[in-house]
């Protein structure tokens, strides 16, 4: 094939040209970190890597709101804790009026001490956690229990549940269950115990005694299903963390760049461009009229 | 016995044809590096031999030859290379324009990145589900009205910053129009030039060079067929061109009809009478050629080059619908936001808000709206116009419009931010009404694949495609570019020639001076 001075021009400078585009595309590489920045570099790498990076947001999103959840619930036990010692104390107050070895001023000693633990036991029913009240359900801006003129208590049940998502369709209630735990039969029983006791009115107290410790029994298997909630939470929380780990990968796989590679075949390249601009400018140069006298 | 002057004249002509020899070096060196242009050959052909056959030929050794001329001057050109050149110009035209379309195309879309549509949406939902912890907090349905906008906003960005680069398209097919017309008028004025040149008897080789180049430009608009027919009038040379005949043609070889005929040229022009693709401005229907007594029919044109991507990417009436890749891209992403915004309302008004329910208002107004804060209608352009409600976006009381409990629930009741929160998970046909329903970040992801493979696809191919041309050019230029090395060579020989000629004079006029001054009366 005949070959011309213009020829080897231009494909001299089609090589050097060539050349030069690759080593952009690895210096891009290196310095972005990333060796998918646009779809077409590589359609399947960037939809995976778009699918990860949502997956890592709902994943942080989660773990958030496992984090609110795990305050929610933490707090609940420790008003239920409180309660259940409150109503521990009350049984045995109870006793102790039953058993006749107090006169009546006595007893009237001890109502004043149930009244103190009704009042503690409505403090806590009305216990907030950021602004939000733990005890009534989903009715969170306003208090479950509020004193009567005649210093009993009336109690607002509300029987919806908060509930919380932890995974993709996967939701777990956040609150107790109000009908269980601080009801209007719990603040009913100890405020009339603190009545039959004002009144020595003993001979009542052991009708309310029964109805005391089905109180305390229904709020003690509310608190256990409070534990394996918790327990719940803590395993979504392990996963979450899991996911995490994968999500992160699965991102990095697709999207980021191996730095040892990318930074070799700059190198390599910058090389072959050097030696195509050497060699060019070798065979461009020389022609008959140099030689001719 | 031959003339006096004979052997001066052989030598003079030897002289003359070496000098014209050289004056074309001389013009191949000079034009060595001119784009487009043929070295051209001097045919030298020795004149007719004496004495010829007859009744009066003289009795002397014969036949003697009596010198050489400069015959024709002609371009060394293979006209099957050029076929082959324009062809995979054509090609290149294409695939170079479509892949600059696409590349154009992912920048807006600006994906796999955090700060695109999909980051939007997930943004959206991140500020819900931070809602469904804590529905009574004015903060947190504060942020979820300013991701709600971020993601009407993003939607408006993108589909307003598609449609700026599709009016730019239709700026470049007007170009590119133009761009064919100047080519063919120019084609037209060279061939009348050729035409009245070649009558003559010489061969106009600038302007064959002038007219090739013309025609490898236009056959990196459109796919074009050159037919060569000699001229019929006064004196031609055998070897002229003669006039060009320009063809439209499809990539099968079908013929569209004449760009170019012997008198005349035929303007295109693009007619946008296609069905419409927002409403406002229609695609394109059909190619009128002057002259043609019907246009061409876009979609079964298929004529590779430039005019057929710019078309392609502008949008093109295909069967009475619009579409094209930027009107496909538009619709889709018109369609993400249309069924994501009838939904979320949807689910929005079946849900209660705290507006309700300390009565300030006795309904729940959408959450998203079309342009001034009118109901969502059409799909058609809805990526443009999405906004958050005038009544969510009211300074005072559009947080409480938000309807976070569900249709029973109390204030506080988180259900519907829940249910909300879904809609972004949920299956919809996102596709358009009968496709198959998937959740959004699915659809969109696919959206972006397919993008990615059509962008990959037109880069490769355009990479090809200059690969093949370049290489076609290769052939020819082995054939028709100047090589310094044999022009330097060709003048030496030339160069030696016209001495040994010039010196032939000097022998033949020492044989003269003998004759003349040695022989005759007085010597």
């Amino acid at each position: 094939m005949r070959i011309t001075q213009t020829m080897i021009a231009a494909n001299t400078l089609k090589n050097i040209n060539n050349n030069y585009t690759n080593m952009e595309k690895y210096q891009n590489q290196v310095s972005s970190g990333k060796k998918v920045t646009k779809p077409s570099d590589d359609p399947t790498a960037a939809t995976t890597g778009m699918y990860y990076t949502s997956d890592l947001n709902s994943v942080d999103q989660y773990k958030k709101n496992v984090t609110s959840l795990q305050t929610w619930i933490q707090n609940s036990d420790a008003g239920m804790q409180q309660a259940s010692s409150d109503l521990s104390r009350v049984r045995d107050l109870v006793i102790q009026g039953m058993n006749g070895s107090l006169n009546s001023d006595d007893l009237k000693t001890v109502a004043v001490e149930v009244q103190r633990i009704n009042e503690d036991l409505a403090n806590t029913a009305n216990t907030q956690v950021a602004g939000k009240y733990l005890f009534h359900g989903t009715d969170v801006t306003n208090p479950p229990v509020t004193q009567n003129p005649d210093g009993t208590y009336s109690v607002n049940v509300n029987s919806s549940n908060y509930n919380f998502e932890v995974s993709n369709g996967v939701y777990i209630r956040a609150n107790v269950i109000q009908g269980n735990s601080f009801n209007q039969q719990m603040f009913s029983t100890v405020s009339a115990i603190q009545n039959a006791l004002q009144k020595n009115n003993t001979s009542a107290l052991s009708g309310l005694l029964t109805n005391l410790d089905s109180v305390s029994n229904t709020l003690s298997a509310e608190r256990s299903d409070l534990g394996a909630r918790s327990n719940q939470v803590d395993l979504a929380s392990n996963r979450l963390d899991q996911q995490e780990t994968t999500a992160t990968n699965g991102v990095s796989n697709s999207i980021d760049v191996d730095i040892e590679s990318a930074v070799v075949n700059m190198t390599t390249q910058q090389y072959a461009y050097k030696a195509a601009l050497g060699v060019g400018a070798q065979i461009i140069q020389p022609s008959l009229l140099d030689y001719l006298k | 016995m031959t003339s006096t002057f004979m052997g001066l004249e052989i030598s003079k002509r030897g002289m003359a044809a070496q000098q014209t020899a050289l004056s074309v070096t001389g013009q191949n060196v000079s034009n060595a590096s001119t784009p487009g242009y043929t070295r051209q050959v001097v045919n030298l052909k020795a004149t007719d031999a004496y004495p010829s056959p007859g009744m009066n030929a003289p009795a002397i050794a014969g036949q003697l030859g009596t010198g050489v001329a400069a015959g024709s001057i002609q371009r060394v050109r293979d006209n099957f290379l050029d076929v082959q050149y324009r062809t995979e110009n054509s090609q290149l035209g294409y695939y170079q324009a479509r892949s600059d379309s696409l590349s154009q195309m992912e920048s807006i879309m600006n994906e796999p990145t955090d700060t695109g549509l999909s980051n939007a949406m997930d943004q959206f939902w991140q500020s819900l589900q931070d809602l469904s912890t804590s529905p009574t907090d004015s903060s947190a349905l504060a942020v979820v009205r300013q991701r709600g906008a971020s993601l009407a906003d993003t939607f408006n960005y993108l589909s307003n910053s598609l449609s700026s680069i599709q009016s730019d398209e239709k700026g470049q097919i007007t170009t590119t129009q133009n761009q064919i017309n100047t080519d063919l008028k120019q084609l037209n004025d060279l061939n009348q030039a050729i035409g009245n040149i070649e009558a003559s008897g010489n061969l106009p080789n600038d302007l064959y060079d002038q007219r090739d180049k013309l025609l490898d430009d236009l056959s990196s608009f459109v796919n074009i067929k050159v037919d060569f027919s000699g001229p019929t009038s006064g004196s031609p040379n055998p070897t002229a061109e003669g006039k060009a005949t320009v063809s439209l043609v499809s990539d099968t070889g079908t013929n569209l009809g004449t760009l170019l005929d012997q008198n005349n040229y035929h303007q295109i022009t693009v007619n946008y009478d296609g069905a419409s693709y927002d409403g406002v401005n229609n695609s394109i229907k059909t190619i009128s050629l002057d002259g043609a007594a019907n246009p061409i029919d876009f979609s079964t044109m298929n004529s590779s080059g430039k005019l057929k991507s710019l078309i392609e990417s502008y949008g093109y009436d295909n069967n009475g619908t619009a579409t094209g890749t930027y009107t496909d891209m538009l619709s889709q992403l018109d369609n993400l936001a249309y069924t994501f915004a009838t939904n979320f309302n949807a689910q929005q008004q079946a849900g209660k808000s705290p507006n309700q329910m300390n009565g300030t208002s006795s309904t729940v107004p959408p959450f998203f709206a079309d342009a001034n804060g009118a109901a969502i209608t059409k799909a058609a352009g809805f990526a443009s116009r999405i906004q958050v409600s005038p009544q969510i976006q009211n300074v005072s009381t559009g947080l409480g419009d938000i309807a976070t409990a569900g249709a029973n629930g109390t204030y506080g009741d988180n259900t519907n931010v829940l249910a909300l929160a879904n809609v972004i998970k949920e299956n919809l046909p996102y596709g358009g009404s009968n496709s198959q329903p998937t959740d959004f970040q699915s659809y969109y992801q696919g959206v972006i694949g397919g993008l990615g493979v059509n962008s990959q696809e037109a880069t490769q191919l355009a990479s090809n495609s200059t690969t093949l041309q370049q290489s076609a050019d290769q052939k020819r230029q082995s054939v028709s570019s100047v090589s310094i090395d044999e022009e330097m060579a060709n003048m030496v020989q030339y160069q030696h020639a016209y001495s040994a000629s010039a010196k032939m004079i000097s022998v033949q006029n020492q044989v003269l001076d003998t004759i003349i001054n040695g022989m005759g009366v007085g010597n």
